[in-house]
């Protein structure tokens, strides 16, 4: 009966979050309610086996690069705690209306976590190499290996700008010019 | 007590009601409206002034996120019989072929459809949707919220078992919950437990009865009345209150009556109004002598661990049974694990295959305001469970029975059985997954994700 003291959200750090991320207090505390449900033995941080239970993300194609992005960049030593969850989970908060933009969900730092879904080794460029697995994440053995190695050559071919083989940040926010980046990266939080 | 005891013994196996319980619940009822009406008023006045409105309570079937509805991951329902890797391998093995045939001219049709193939072109942004869907899904998911306790409800029934975090409201509610409490432990408890023991002695006197009593159809005829009397003590062990509709379409015997799967209390709460043959595995311990028990009360269909893997065997037992005319209706949950009652999940087909039989189907709605019946496996055992459900305010549920189904002519049993949920979501106004209820314990195999990769590889050909 009752729930755990230990992890139970204080008054003081809800204003925080909330002045901080944007969310309404009704929304932090419904993730909140999420991020204990997902963390099933109660120990106030998420692991990559949390996440990797939820079905929808298990057969996601990408679910595995994103837990990897999440858990290496926004976690530390493999555990990811409510307030890292939350302040990530701001980043998608929809930014159409000049009111709701906070620091954290800006265009570019939608962008900036596109990118980082590439760039694992967060040298700033998305290499061959790391175009490559995701490539391959995406298709499976539906394409052979030499055909995905020659998409991903005109891929970069097309795009690279400054002849280093490889796609900047800039290269790559120049390419989603066209595509509503917010729009198609924001969650609609509902309270 | 005891005089207490024996009047609702009697009362169950006239199947009257005072009217007690039902006065009770009404009496709640307006307990928590008060509790809960202190409870906004007191949140009201602590929130910031520059929030939007707070009284629309949360209702628990909404979602944290509005899904997006373009190309949405989905399960859809031809699940893949043959995984990926070996339709890899025969495209493979067909190129093989092909390239061994080659001719020089074969081979600059090759280079052509080479070229031809490499025009499919991957822009970086393709994975957006991906990663948008998949942040969706870690923030709300349509299957891992169906495997614990529905959301925090509008009004709340002083239990803290239900609240989120049990904040200090006001000194009145915390009165009311202390009252609740010591109400609920101390009076109804006992009580219940006195009935539960009595409902226990019942069952093993009617069985030892039932055991040395001559005639065998006279015993059946027996035992299904014993049956149900067994069963009613045992719903007001639980203060049970319970409402059945369309009472015509009861399940008869020679049938399999199908319902959705919430608790094992719901065993109990259908069998006040029919009797059932169960089919489960053979235990031991205490439950295995209930299940001996209970077999000398009708005909039930028990197996052994082994046979339970042998689909074959365990539906040819369910053939038999059907067959022997005073047989009663066989009782299956198809989801194969509790789900929390606000949804139902995958049926398995395994009793859908069984022709010969109607199909009666039954929605068991519970009402969770007075307590939850979800049984969460991995939070509490059984025994855990039994005192919680012991120690709620009472069970109120809704029994609906269903006009029978059978099987249609091109029909197969897997549509079949997505005829048959969809026929129970409806009524009981559940939301109907095609996910299945084992993933409570399980990872989704290997197919679904390769099914995604083939989708989006199927998108990137046709752009």
């Amino acid at each position: 009966m009752g729930s755990n003291a230990s992890i139970m959200l204080q008054q003081e750090d809800l204003q925080n979050i909330c002045q901080q991320t944007g969310f309404t207090v009704k929304q932090v505390q419904r993730l909140y309610s999420r991020f204990k449900a997902l963390d099933k033995r109660d120990c106030g941080y998420l692991t990559r086996e949390d996440l990797q239970c939820i079905p929808e993300v298990n057969i996601n194609p990408l679910g595995e690069r994103l837990i990897d992005v999440i858990m290496d960049d926004y976690g530390e030593h493999n555990k990811i705690n409510f307030k890292q969850f939350i302040f990530l989970l701001a980043k998608f908060r929809q930014g159409k209306i000049k009111s709701l933009i906070t620091e954290y969900n800006t265009r570019e730092s939608k962008l900036r976590f596109l990118f980082d879904m590439y760039d694992r080794n967060h040298d700033l460029k998305i290499d061959r190499s790391e175009l490559l697995d995701v490539l391959k994440m995406m298709v499976g053995g539906n394409i052979h290996d030499d055909q995905i190695a020659t998409i991903a050559d005109h891929t970069i071919g097309e795009l690279d700008k400054d002849g280093d083989r490889s796609i900047t940040f800039e290269e790559f926010c120049k390419t989603l010019e066209r595509i509503d980046a917010d729009e198609k990266m924001s969650m609609k939080f509902l309270s | 007590m005891i005089s207490i005891a024996a009047l609702v013994l009697a009362l169950a196996a006239m199947n009257c009601s005072l009217g007690v319980r039902s006065l009770y619940v009404r009496i709640l009822g307006f307990i928590f409206d008060y509790a809960t009406k202190i409870k906004n008023d007191k949140e009201l006045s602590n929130e910031s002034s520059d929030e939007p409105s707070t009284s629309t309570p949360n209702s628990s079937t909404s979602n944290l996120v509005e899904r997006s509805s373009d190309d949405p991951i989905e399960m859809t329902s031809d699940t893949p019989l043959v995984s990926g890797s070996t339709k890899n391998d025969e495209t493979k093995s067909n190129e093989t072929n092909e390239t061994s045939l080659e001719t020089a001219l074969d081979v600059q049709q090759k280079v052509s459809r080479g070229s031809s193939q490499s025009d499919i072109q991957f822009r970086l942004g393709d994975i957006m949707d991906y990663t948008r869907q998949g942040l969706e899904a870690i923030v709300d998911d349509e299957v891992t919220k169906r495997f614990s306790s529905a959301e925090e409800m509008a009004v709340w029934n002083l239990l803290t078992r239900t609240q989120q975090q049990h904040e200090y409201f006001s000194l009145r509610i915390t009165a009311l919950w202390f009252l609740g409490f010591c109400v609920r432990y101390f009076i109804l408890f006992p009580f219940r437990l006195c009935l539960f023991i009595l409902a226990i002695l019942w069952m093993l006197c009617s069985a030892v009865f039932l055991k040395y009593f001559p005639g065998k159809n006279a015993k059946l005829r027996y035992g299904f009345y014993i049956n149900i009397v067994l069963h009613r003590i045992l719903s007001r062990v639980f203060s049970a209150i319970i409402t059945y509709h369309n009472t015509e379409h009861r399940a008869k015997s020679g049938s399999i009556c199908v319902a959705n799967h919430t608790s094992p209390i719901d065993v109990i709460i259908l069998s006040t109004d029919n009797s059932f043959s169960m089919i489960g595995q053979k235990h031991g311990g205490f439950f295995g002598m209930v299940q001996r028990t209970l077999s000398n009360t009708a005909n039930h269909i028990w197996f052994e661990r082994s046979e339970a893997k042998d689909r074959h065997m365990v539906a040819e037992k369910m053939r038999e049974h059907i067959q022997v005319k005073d047989n009663l209706p066989i009782l299956i949950f198809p989801e194969g694990t509790c789900i929390n009652n606000t949804s139902v999940m995958m049926f398995k087909k395994g009793c859908f295959e069984i022709t010969e039989a109607p199909i009666y189907p039954v929605a068991i709605k519970y009402d969770n305001r007075f307590g939850d019946a979800f049984w969460n496996s991995s939070k509490h055992d059984l025994f855990q469970y039994l005192i919680l459900m012991m120690t709620s305010w009472a069970i109120v549920v809704d029994v609906y029975y269903l006009p029978p189904m059978t099987i249609k002519e091109n029909e197969n049993s897997v549509d079949f059985a997505r005829r048959v949920k969809a026929v129970i979501a409806k009524q009981g106004g559940f939301v109907d997954l095609e996910w299945d209820g084992g993933l409570k314990r399980a990872l989704p195999k290997e197919d679904f994700k390769q099914k995604e990769q083939r989708k989006f590889y199927e998108m990137l050909k046709t752009e």
